[in-house]
């Protein structure tokens, strides 16, 4: 493995998840986010060399609705810019990428939408093929059941095993005040939650709810002046499976398993569960389960510490769950993760999908400590 | 101050050769189609290609209305104006013999006793509804 | 049987998406329109730089400072750019040919898009000077359409250098 760039999370600010912001357009919910997070780097906007955006249109309702965002993000003089239709944590990869190619050594990455004034379930049937799988009205609550049907039938797993683990996060997002859920429940009260799309409950999915989210990345070099204790890239990677859902194994995520490979390799590391804390972006239960079989974790296992901030469960902002798992890395390994963190904490494992039933993974090796010399 | 409004677009996707192909299938024959492809084995619905490797398909191969349900998915709340149905269905994906891959669809009725392993037999609309589209297959039945 | 399915493909699938929307104004955006009601337009002030944006925004996308302060700006302007449009649009209803223009308010560091009318297409210039025609009092509701149009004023045309950096 050639040596790459050490580049590291330096910052990160967020508004709480709520329902619906009754007072700001998405843009506006964006600019004290981008607003706060330099101010906790210490910087001023001219100190950022590359900005890059997630959002999705089809949520918005305008095409090219994205530019919008541009005016807040301080975008004159004219910057380096990219949007991505995809969740900022796939945008913080393709900025890692520019930091590596040497085109800049600092970057703001920024997640906005507001997932209350579209509808999620019909704007992404439209991520399937119109011809075969679209036409059949398949919404991702619909498809992410088929997938914890085959993955139950497969391994076992109960109804009561899908509760255990909703509880679970459940009762750590109660320590997160970021969290639009932020009220335990057990097994039993969700157990008791009605079917939205069987076999899951409503109790085991999350709210509809949007925020807006910036991350700055910073360059060995920028990063240790922008941060007291910047969290380092060890490894990343990513991998997307195939489009037609009854062409691929629903029962494992092949592309979650791989990518977990490849970055914990380039971090140095033989298993997953040599981390200290995972924050998985699940959408259900059963993708929890599913993602541990793909990591090599053991679901049962105490350690590593799984979704202490809640997990998307708790928290479901359109475009910024994935980067707000990393948010929730860069908390627990600098010391800003208050009532939730993990004691001792050091190296920790964010992952984020998109897709429909766990299309498209991508797999981040975080630690304390720089990976190359 | 809020406001509502929807946006309807009306889109015609051009088909190609294998999916044309396909769903003329569906409304002339009332037969369902696979493709032979690298890595995956006959695949219903043929896209026309491998998404494993991107190669050429093989040959057309016929496969059965029946099959195996290899996931089952019960809608309580049929979202208006995007699942087929506006009581209570449920989505299958169907692995139909003869094939090596699943289909999307659904089943209208004893949607709670279907389970993965059942087996399913295909509900053709008559022959005046078929169009060319998946729902030339009105839905599946259980099959005891 | 059948070793192929039909020579003929079908030709299309269609598809009628459907997607509702249920927006939210913003409260920077519902003042604006709100204040329209009342026959006042407004803006926001830069912090940095004291330009004005009309409608009012949270920051400057320029300074990238916030721009908090209202401020109300006038109902009469200058014509900046405009085009004449000879084409049906679809969804609009206005009889053609019409001359769509920017208008920068006195007051205003930026212009807004605005309908010319009283005036004919081919008369209307860079620098003509213009004035808000409003619904009569009763109809209007706070909304864009409270501005039925822009007619010119008659006055003499403004000087270039007083409009070319507010296009």
């Amino acid at each position: 493995m050639s040596s790459l760039r050490n580049v590291a999370i330096v910052g990160f600010a967020q508004l709480p998840v709520v329902a619906r912001d009754l007072h700001r357009t998405s843009p506006e919910m964006l600019y004290p986010v981008v607003r706060q997070a330099l101010a906790d780097c210490g910087v001023e906007r001219d100190a950022i060399d590359f900005q890059i955006a997630g959002s999705v249109d089809y949520m918005d309702g305008r095409p090219f609705g994205f530019v919008a965002a541009l005016d807040v993000m301080g975008s004159w003089p004219p910057r380096l810019d990219l949007h991505l239709e995809m969740d900022a944590s796939f945008c913080a990869y393709y900025a890692w990428l520019r930091m590596q190619a040497g085109d800049c050594d600092t970057a703001i990455v920024v997640g906005h939408g507001k997932t209350s004034e579209g509808d999620p379930r019909r704007v992404l049937n439209l991520q399937l093929d119109p011809y075969y799988q679209a036409p059949m009205g398949l919404d991702p609550v619909s498809t992410a059941a088929l997938q914890a049907s085959a993955y139950m039938a497969r391994s076992g797993v109960s109804d009561r095993d899908l509760a255990s683990v909703a509880a679970a996060n459940r009762t750590a997002g109660a320590r997160n005040p970021e969290n639009q859920l932020h009220t335990a429940a057990t097994p039993d009260e969700l157990l008791k939650t009605p079917w939205a799309v069987e076999p899951l409950r409503s109790g085991y999915l999350p709210p509809v709810g949007e925020t807006a989210t910036c991350m700055v990345l910073a360059a060995e070099g920028k990063a240790e002046s922008m941060c007291d204790r910047p969290v380092w890239i060890q490894g990343v990677d990513h991998r997307t499976e195939l489009q037609t859902i009854g062409a691929r194994d629903l029962t494992q995520s092949a592309s979650a398993r791989l990518a977990a490979e490849q970055a914990l390799a380039m971090a140095g590391l033989q298993t997953a569960s040599e981390v200290d804390v995972v924050e998985l972006f699940a959408l259900t239960p059963a993708e929890e389960l599913i993602l541990c079989d793909a990591l090599g974790l053991d679901a049962q296992a105490a350690r590593p510490v799984r979704n202490p901030s809640g997990g998307p469960l708790c928290g479901y902002p359109i475009m910024s769950t994935g980067a707000i798992r990393m948010a929730e890395i860069f908390r627990q390994l600098s010391g800003r993760a208050g009532a939730r963190a993990v004691p001792g904490a050091r190296r920790a494992i964010a992952h984020a999908t998109q897709g429909h039933c766990l299309q498209h993974n991508i797999i981040w090796v975080l630690g304390t400590d720089r990976r190359w010399a | 101050m809020e406001q509502a409004q929807t946006m309807e677009f009306p889109y015609k996707h051009s088909t190609g050769q294998t999916v044309g192909r396909f769903l003329a299938g569906l409304k002339e024959q009332k037969q369902i189609w696979g493709q032979r492809v690298a890595g995956l084995g006959v695949v219903v619905p043929p896209p026309g290609y491998s998404e494993v490797d991107g190669s050429e398909p093989g040959e057309w191969v016929a496969v059965k209305d029946t099959g195996v349900v290899t996931a089952v998915a019960v809608v309580r709340d049929p979202v208006d104006k995007l699942h087929p149905f506006s009581t209570p269905f449920a989505y299958i994906l169907v692995r139909l013999d003869g094939a090596d891959t699943a289909m999307a669809h659904v089943v209208k009725d004893d949607i709670h006793a279907v389970k993965v392993g059942s087996r399913v037999a295909a509900v053709w609309a008559p022959d005046e509804a078929r169009v060319g589209s998946m729902r030339d297959i009105a839905h599946f039945r259980l099959v005891p | 049987m059948a070793n192929e399915p039909p020579r003929d493909p079908v030709k299309y699938v269609e598809t009628h998406v459907y997607l509702p929307y249920h927006y939210v104004a913003g409260d920077s955006r519902a003042g604006y329109l709100r204040a329209l009601k009342d026959k006042k337009i407004l803006g926001s002030k830069c912090s940095k730089t004291g330009k004005v944006f009309v409608p009012p925004v949270v920051n400057s996308p320029e300074s990238f400072a916030p721009a908090d302060e209202l401020v109300e700006v006038a109902d009469r302007g200058i014509v900046t750019t405009f085009c004449v449009v000879r084409i049906p649009v679809t969804g609009r209803d206005l009889q053609l040919p019409y001359v769509a223009a920017s208008v920068a308010l006195d007051g205003a560091s930026v212009s807004i898009f605005a309908p010319i009318q009283e005036c004919a297409p081919d008369a209307v210039r860079m620098g003509m000077r213009v004035e808000a025609v409003w619904k009569a009092d009763g109809e209007r509701e706070g909304s864009h359409e409270d501005i039925l149009y822009f007619r010119p004023t008659g006055e003499p045309d403004a000087p270039q250098d007083s409009y070319i950096h507010r296009l």
